[in-house]
C-alpha cells in the first residue's frame, strides 16, 4: 500500500510540473469546466422556470444534485479520464507491454498514471459549487447525512470509473475503440440527469446492469429521504459486483492482449 | 479557385466516412437512442409535475419531435469528427502542404467537412422519418416540402456559421499547443445558446432579443422551427440575413487572424 501511495505522489507531482510547462492549455480547460458547469445549472434553471418539479424534486434539491454531478465528474476527470482516453491507443499500439513488467498492478498503473493537474482546479471549483449549494438549501440537513451523502457520493466515483472502464476494455478484443468511446459519453448523460425522472425498465436497468443512477442520484435521494439500510446495501452491492466484474474482464482483457501493434 | 479540385475533396471525404459503417451505426443508434430515452425522461416529468399539456407552444410530441430533429440537425452542423481538423494541421504542421495547394485553406478543409457529412445526411433522413412515423404530427407542427425546402437553406447556412465560428478558435492553435478545451467549451456554449439542449421558446422572454442578436440561435433552432412550420417566411428570411452578416463578421476575423498566425507559422509539427 505504501509502495502505491509513494508512486502515486510521484505521478501527482510530475502531472504539476507538465501543466504548468503549458500554461495556456491549463487556462483554457478551467474555462471550459466553468462553462460546461454554468449551462449545466443554466439548463435545470431553464426547466423550473415551467415546472415546481422535476422527478419529485424542486430546483434547490437539483441544485444539490448538480454540485454532486460537478464533483463526480471532476475528480473522475481529474483521477482517470487522461489514462482512459490513452488506453484504447496503448493497448493497438503494443504499448501496455511496458506496464506488465512494472512490479505494481497493471490496472493501477493504467487507471491513474496521467493526473490531469488542470482538472484538479475544477475539482476545487465543483467543491465549491457543492458546498454553496448545500449551504444556501432551505432546510436544515445535518452534519451527519451530509457526511454520508459525500461518502456515497466517494462510492460513486468508484463505479463511475467501473462503469467507464468497462466500456473501454473491450478495445481487446475489437481494436477500433470510436464508436464504444462515444456511446459510453451518451450514456453518461443517465449519470447527469435525476433518476426519478425515468420511469418503469429504463428506472430499473438504471440502478441494475447500467447503474448510472447509483452514482450522483442515490446519494443525493438519501440525503433528502434520510438512509435506508436496503437502498446503502443496494448501492454497495452493485458497485462492488461492478468492481468484482471490471478486474475479471481486465485479466480476460490481459490474456487476449497480444502485444502486437497495429 | 477550382471547383472541379474542390468537388473531388468532397466526394473522396463522402465515401471515406461511408466505408465506417460499424462505427457509424454504433455511434448512431446508440448516441441518438440514449440521448433521446434521456429527453423523453425530463419532457415527460416536466409536463406530469406542471399539469399543463403546452409548454412555451410545444405539446408533449411536438418537444420531443423538436429534440430529435435539433439533435440530427446537430449532427449535420457540426460535423464531430473534422472539428478539430484545422488545429490539427497547425498543431503538427501538416499545414504546409495545404500551403502549396492552389486554392485557399479554408475552403478545402470546408470541402473536406461537407464531403464528410454523408453518414450524418443519411442518419437524418432516416431517424427524422422514423420519429415522425412512431411520434405523429401533433397540431402545432406544420411540416410541408415548403418547409423542407426553407430548412434545407436553413441547414446549409448554419453549416456554413458553424465552420467560420470553429476556424478562429482553432487559429488560436497558432499560438497554443492544444485548443481542444476551447473548442469543446464554445460546443457547449452553442448547445445551449443555440437551443441544442432545449428550445428557445422556453428560455425566459428578457433573453429572447440577446440571443436573436447572437449567432447561436441559427446553428439549431432556426432550422428546426423553420422545418416544423413554427418560423414565419420574414423571420426566417431575417434569421438567413442575420446568419450571413455572422459569416462575413467570422471570414474577416479569420483571414486577420490567420494572416497574423502564419507569421508565426514554423511548420515543424511536433
Amino acid at each position: 500500500m505504501k509502495r502505491y501511495l509513494r508512486l502515486y505522489a510521484a505521478f501527482i507531482r510530475f502531472s504539476f510540473s507538465k501543466a504548468m510547462e503549458f500554461r495556456i492549455d491549463f487556462f483554457f480547460r478551467i474555462g471550459m469546466d466553468i462553462i460546461w458547469n454554468i449551462v449545466n445549472i443554466s439548463f435545470f434553471w431553464i426547466l423550473y422556470q415551467h415546472t415546481p418539479l422535476l422527478g419529485g424534486w424542486t430546483f434547490d434539491q437539483m441544485l444539490v444534485f448538480a454540485g454532486g454531478v460537478f464533483v463526480v465528474d471532476a475528480v473522475h476527470m481529474t483521477l482517470f479520464s487522461n489514462n482512459m482516453w490513452w488506453l484504447p491507443t496503448y493497448i493497438n499500439k503494443g504499448d501496455v507491454d511496458y506496464h506488465l513488467v512494472r512490479p505494481v498492478s497493471s490496472l493501477f498503473i493504467l487507471s491513474v498514471r496521467d493526473f490531469a493537474a488542470n482538472s484538479f482546479v475544477n475539482l476545487l471549483m465543483a467543491c465549491g459549487i457543492l458546498t454553496w449549494t448545500l449551504a444556501r438549501y432551505p432546510s436544515e440537513l445535518g452534519a451527519a447525512s451530509i457526511l454520508l451523502f459525500l461518502v456515497l457520493l466517494l462510492v460513486g466515483v468508484v463505479l463511475h470509473y467501473a462503469l467507464s472502464m468497462l466500456f473501454i476494455i473491450p478495445t481487446f478484443w475489437l481494436h477500433a475503440s470510436g464508436g464504444l468511446r462515444e456511446f459510453m459519453w451518451a450514456t453518461e448523460q443517465y449519470m447527469t440527469r435525476p433518476h426519478g425522472i425515468f420511469q418503469g425498465w429504463t428506472a430499473r436497468i438504471l440502478v441494475s446492469i447500467l447503474p448510472f443512477g447509483l452514482i450522483v442520484s442515490f446519494p443525493t435521494r438519501v440525503l433528502f429521504e434520510g438512509p435506508s439500510l436496503a437502498v446503502l446495501l443496494h448501492i454497495f452491492a452493485v458497485t462492488g459486483a461492478m468492481f468484482f466484474f471490471l478486474t475479471r474482464l481486465w485479466r480476460a482483457g490481459l490474456r487476449a492482449y497480444s502485444s502486437a501493434s497495429s | 479557385m477550382r471547383p472541379a479540385l474542390l468537388w473531388h475533396i468532397f466526394s473522396v471525404e463522402a465515401r471515406k466516412r461511408m466505408s465506417y459503417r460499424a462505427d457509424f451505426w454504433i455511434n448512431s443508434l446508440g448516441g441518438i437512442a440514449v440521448s433521446f430515452s434521456v429527453f423523453w425522461a425530463i419532457t415527460h416529468a416536466m409536463f406530469s409535475s406542471s399539469g399543463k399539456t403546452e409548454i412555451a407552444g410545444y405539446s408533449v410530441s411536438g418537444m420531443l419531435l423538436y429534440y430529435i430533429f435539433a439533435s440530427l440537425t446537430g449532427r449535420v452542423v457540426q460535423s464531430n469528427e473534422v472539428e478539430l481538423a484545422a488545429s490539427q494541421d497547425i498543431y503538427d504542421g501538416s499545414l504546409s502542404r495545404y500551403l502549396l495547394y492552389p486554392v485557399p485553406y479554408a475552403a478545402v478543409k470546408y470541402a473536406q467537412q461537407a464531403g464528410g457529412l454523408a453518414p450524418q445526411i443519411l442518419q437524418m433522413i432516416v431517424f427524422g422519418i422514423a420519429a415522425l412515423l412512431l411520434i405523429g404530427i401533433p397540431d402545432e407542427i406544420h411540416i410541408t416540402s415548403g418547409t423542407v425546402a426553407m430548412y434545407v437553406l436553413s441547414l446549409a447556412m448554419a453549416n456554413l456559421l458553424h465552420y467560420l465560428l470553429l476556424l478562429p478558435i482553432q487559429a488560436v492553435a497558432f499560438w497554443a499547443d492544444n485548443v481542444w478545451s476551447l473548442v469543446v467549451a464554445s460546443r457547449f456554449a452553442t448547445s445551449l445558446l443555440g437551443g441544442l439542449l432545449l428550445p428557445l421558446d422556453m428560455f425566459p422572454p428578457w433573453s429572447r432579443p440577446i440571443l436573436d442578436a447572437l449567432p447561436f440561435a441559427y446553428l439549431y433552432s432556426l432550422p428546426v422551427r423553420v422545418l416544423l412550420g413554427r418560423a414565419s417566411m420574414a423571420e426566417w428570411a431575417t434569421g438567413l440575413a442575420i446568419a450571413a452578416g455572422w459569416c462575413l463578421l467570422f471570414s474577416f476575423v479569420i483571414r486577420w487572424i490567420w494572416r497574423r498566425g502564419n507569421l508565426q507559422y514554423t511548420g515543424v509539427g511536433i
